[in-house]
């Protein structure tokens, strides 16, 4: 069968509705008319030749009606119908519709949203060319379970490794633009010259990076990211070609780069990285040895890397490749068997979205319950709306209105809800995008570009239609039911409610309070794992604490001397502000960044054979363990003792003394930091207690404290990245632009960054376990607010069915306190049952939650004690108005009724 | 739906019958209409009106086509003319119907001698 025929027939049908019908009424006219000249020639009189005519057509009318049957678009003319009579019935009851799109509107919202953040984070492909051939390179051994690479290890991979069809490294940095009125300071990444291809992006403006410009000393060039090109340079196309002023010296602009461009690990960071520089490294500088061979040290261990898959080469090949590889250098003996290091490759899409994932989908499962519970309380709704229209429907099934037709009647009037709801839905969602957006923890990839677009308005589409089908289909079934002789005998009226509807609605409520239950429990789980994350002792107190990083370019700060003169004057400044109780500067916040680890020489020490001595290695200003309130455990803090003329000093946190000093007292014992040729020797002054300061949930490492003063006496230790942290008493928030006047005072050319208060740092740290424990509170809020009001409509149907019967129960002497407890029965029972299946269920699902949790099972017994109060207190309150009215039942007044 | 299977298999007649006078010639509703009276002898003795939903369904369903023209008497008229897809179904229909007949025609032969 041509189904295009059909479809092209219909469209005209519906089209050229006027047409049609002219062309039909003109045809008719014409075949009776011919039928009548034809009798004519035959010899009849004209009287009798019409008559004759008009009696061997038929019925004009009749036929007329079988054609526009026949035209296909019948079917649509009945929805027609249908629909202009549902929306009537719906605008005569404006509250009922109000509350049923109100319920739709939070379901389709709710999940709608959750759709546009799925869609961005999971769906929308990265902004590379064949993302699925891109893998992140790393290395990973004892306490690093996933770290940097090495040069050596790069060159290994790049020339060995038959699964990749090249590797380039990266790092992240950050630059000082300094061109035009305003410098800025933007994340910045150094990237080989190979990895943008490897990438498959190309510059909307400009060219790649050569390999002439990737080596030590190679011309300075930059290539621009899409908004710093906008926001810095208004977009202007001569740019290419043109140098600026990048960290004080000129750098020609080669490249820009396409809008929304960013390196692998940039999704999640705080900050995308803006603008890209030649990495300009080779073997010689890396210390490594040139070629595939491998040095035992190899290079710092300092490069994250990035490989395109060959053709046909998977993720699992290339690290079975990598795995052989690695056994054989070990083998080898270039590293130790009890380093267990190890080479692997995550695939580009589970780097940037393997964390949330997970996340992710439980979210979108629970809004799915969301939509469930939303859908089951219309039905029950429009049940209850069957039940007051039972004889308007026996009406018209007595009129000839068929099953069928009756049946599309009811699920056009729930379309109309859909649709109305589904529009609400959209606004809600745009609403809760822009939440999303707004409140998106960072650290979160991608959420900033969660969008309302045309995929979702299909997508809520999809979903209006489904719920109509969910939410009309039950009273469909009933109204299909309807026997009009029956129905219109009984005079409308029964002592009791009529009990099939009931049992249906009561069984919508049960399931509403299950899946209700199952969302409050992953809520719960959720808050106590984050409670339990908020209870973690950071080892500093994040409150009233404000920082922000400054840079100190070595075009302006030559020297040491001079960016740690520039640290003390800018600290005697802020110090005499008001409400700031004390400053300092710290090379690495906690909780904000990882920290590296120096091999160190500690004084009666010996490690293990192939066994270093780590450490990782914080540099503060005097101040900083008053401002972040570390707990000094013994001896001193450092302090302005600790500067460029004092002996060098060093301040250890427990872990070190626990590792390295086990069982003996660390204070004037001697640590050397570096090789024992260049590196400086420290005596221990004190002892903190441990920072966490990787992550809130990891191993604390051992940790050094030194002062910027004594770390800068080794030649070429200047640092310049730090980070101002500043304790008031106050909002520290309120201290922010003062702070930075305070700056601009010192030097207006300096560039602040990355401000932020330490709350914030840490909230950031878990983000993700934070971000779900709002949605699924969020959640199950909502599916608890709607179950209540299904069981609201539910106690109060039963109450007003059973007003009769409770009236008699009131003559014959029950007291208001046993109608009472009538009424709520009704509600309670299913509350119940709903809630023990709920719980059931939920011990059954939580368990896809497990590696979201913190210190919390997903079986916890508190939890679900807290839910079935909070679920029970729900279902009372939401029962006990509608009961109460059953106390007040007049027997008179009922009883006369009849 | 008892009327309904009635008409039902007159429809399938009626339409092939259409389909077959339009093969001579593209044709108004009334010209169709006195052919059937001709080509059966007045066998289809139902109302002339219902050719029209009959030629509706066919032009839905792309066997014919129609056009206005003038008439012979220089009327206005709505001519149909069968599509190639008419004319494959015609030939199906005729296949299917002398197969059917064959087979019944086959039976009705058999039952005497088995008599």
């Amino acid at each position: 069968m041509a189904w295009y025929h059909e479809i092209g027939a219909t469209l005209r049908a519906l089209l050229r509705r006027d047409q049609q019908e002219r062309e039909m009424a003109e045809e008719l006219r014409t075949h009776i008319e011919m039928e009548r000249q034809y009798n004519m020639r035959k010899g009849l009189s004209p009287d009798e030749s019409a008559a004759r005519a008009r009696r061997a057509f038929g019925g004009v009318e009749r036929y007329k009606d079988d054609v526009r049957d026949e035209r296909g678009s019948r079917w649509f003319d009945e929805l027609r119908q249908d629909i202009r009579f549902g929306w009537a019935s719906l605008r005569r009851r404006k509250g009922f519709t109000g509350l049923v799109v109100l319920t739709l509107a939070l379901g389709i919202g709710a999940t709608t949203t959750l759709f546009g953040v799925v869609k961005a984070v999971l769906l929308k492909p990265l902004p590379y060319g064949n993302p699925e051939g891109i893998a992140v390179v790393w290395s990973s051994w004892k306490g690093f379970p996933q770290t940097w690479l090495s040069y050596d290890e790069f060159e290994a991979w790049n020339s060995d490794i038959k699964s990749f069809n090249g590797v380039g490294l990266f790092t992240d940095n950050s630059v000082t633009l300094s061109d035009g009125d305003a410098s800025e300071r933007v994340r910045s990444g150094d990237v080989m010259a190979s990895v943008f291809p490897i990438l498959g992006v190309s510059p909307i403006l400009g060219r790649y990076f050569t390999p002439e410009e990737d080596r030590p000393n190679g011309p300075k060039v930059i290539a621009l990211g899409y908004d710093l090109w906008q926001r810095r340079y208004a977009g202007d196309r001569s740019i290419i070609g043109r140098a600026i002023q990048v960290n004080g010296s000129a750098s020609t602009v080669v490249a820009v780069m396409p809008q929304g461009f960013r390196l692998p690990l940039d999704f999640g960071s705080d900050g995308k990285t803006e603008a890209w520089v030649p990495l300009a490294t080779d073997a010689a500088s890396e210390g490594a040895i040139p070629g595939p061979a491998f040095d035992k040290s190899g290079g710092s261990h300092n490069w994250y890397g990035v490989a395109r898959l060959a053709s046909a080469a998977t993720i699992e090949g290339a690290n079975r490749e990598l795995a052989t590889y690695v056994a054989q250098l070990v083998k080898d003996g270039v590293y130790a068997p009890d380093l267990h290091f190890r080479a692997f490759t995550i695939g580009v899409n589970d780097q940037v979205t393997g964390g949330i994932r997970r996340a992710l989908l439980i979210l979108f499962g629970a809004v799915g319950f969301v939509l469930l519970i939303a859908c089951a309380n219309v039905a029950g709704l429009l049940l209850v709306r069957g039940e007051a229209r039972r004889r308007e429907l026996a009406v018209r099934v007595a009129l000839g209105a068929g099953t069928r037709r009756l049946t599309r009647l009811l699920i056009a009037e729930s379309g109309v809800l859909a649709v109305f709801g589904g529009a609400a839905g959209v606004g809600l969602a745009t609403l809760g995008l822009w939440l999303v957006r707004r409140t998106a923890p960072a650290g979160l990839p991608r959420l900033a570009e969660a969008h309302a677009d045309g995929t979702l308005l299909v997508f809520t589409l999809g979903v209006a239609f489904v719920a109509a089908l969910l939410c009309g289909v039950l009273p469909a079934l009933q109204a299909g039911r309807v026997a009009p002789a029956n129905e219109l005998k009984e005079g409308g009226r029964a002592a009791t409610a009529g009990g099939g509807k009931l049992r249906w609605r009561q069984t919508l409520v049960t399931v509403e309070v299950a899946l209700a239950v199952i969302l409050v429990v992953g809520a719960g789980l959720m808050i106590r794992s984050v409670a339990n994350l908020f209870a973690i002792d950071p080892g500093f107190d994040p409150k009233g604490v404000v920082t922000m990083r400054v840079f100190t370019p070595a075009a302006w700060y030559q020297d040491s001397a001079r960016v740690v003169s520039f640290w003390e004057q800018l600290q005697r400044r802020i110090a005499t502000m008001r409400a700031v109780e004390n400053v300092a500067a710290v090379r690495l916040l906690p909780l904000a960044s990882e920290m590296g680890d120096w091999g160190l020489g500690v004084e009666g020490y010996t490690p293990p054979p192939n066994e270093g001595t780590p450490g990782d290695w914080q540099v503060v200003t005097p101040g900083y363990f008053e401002t972040m309130r570390l707990r000094v455990v013994s001896g001193r803090p450092l302090d302005t003792r600790d500067d460029f003329q004092g002996p060098l000093a060093m301040v250890i946190n427990k872990r070190f003394v626990e590792k390295y000093f086990a069982g003996r007292d660390p204070l004037g014992k001697r640590v050397r930091v570096g090789g024992s040729d260049s590196g400086l020797t420290y005596a221990v002054v004190g002892v903190v207690d441990d920072v966490r300061h990787n992550a809130l949930t990891r191993d604390v490492k051992a940790q050094f404290y030194v002062t910027l003063a004594h770390f800068a006496r080794a030649p070429g230790n200047t640092l310049r990245n730090m980070t101002l942290v500043v304790r008031t008493d106050q909002n520290p928030r309120s201290l922010i632009s003062p702070l930075r006047a305070a700056i601009r005072v010192m030097d207006p050319r300096l560039p602040v960054f990355d401000v932020r208060t330490m709350e914030e740092v840490v909230g950031s740290s878990i983000a993700e376990p934070r971000f779900a424990m709002e949605l699924l509170g969020l959640f199950g809020a909502l599916a608890l607010v709607l179950s209540a009001i299904g069981i609201f409509g539910i106690v109060s149907q039963v109450v007003a069915s059973r007003s009769h019967e409770f009236g008699i129960r009131s003559a014959l002497g029950a007291r208001p306190q046993q109608l009472v407890k009538l009424s709520l029965a009704a509600g309670l029972r299913q509350a119940a049952v709903g809630l023990t299946l709920g719980i059931v269920l939920a011990l059954l699902l939580t368990r896809a939650m497990g590696q979201l949790l913190h210190g919390v099972k997903p079986t916890d017994p508190i939890t679900l004690v807290g839910v079935v109060v909070v679920t029970g207190l729900v279902v009372l309150i939401a029962s006990a108005a509608p009961a109460r009215r059953a106390a007040h039942t007049q027997p008179g007044a009922v009883l006369h009724e009849g | 739906m008892p009327p309904n299977q009635r008409s039902e298999i007159l429809q399938g007649t009626l339409e092939l019958l259409v389909l077959k006078i339009l093969t001579l010639e593209p044709m108004h509703g009334w010209g169709i209409s006195f052919r059937l009276r001709q080509i059966s002898n007045d066998v289809f003795d139902v109302n002339q009106g219902s050719l029209y939903p009959a030629l509706q369904r066919m032009l839905r369903r792309g066997w014919v086509k129609s056009e206005w023209h003038a008439s012979d008497n220089n009327r206005h008229a709505r001519y149909y003319a069968i599509t190639r897809e008419g004319s494959k179904q015609l030939t199906a229909e005729r296949e299917e119907w002398e197969r059917s007949s064959g087979a019944v025609n086959r039976v009705l032969r058999f039952a005497p001698q088995g008599a």
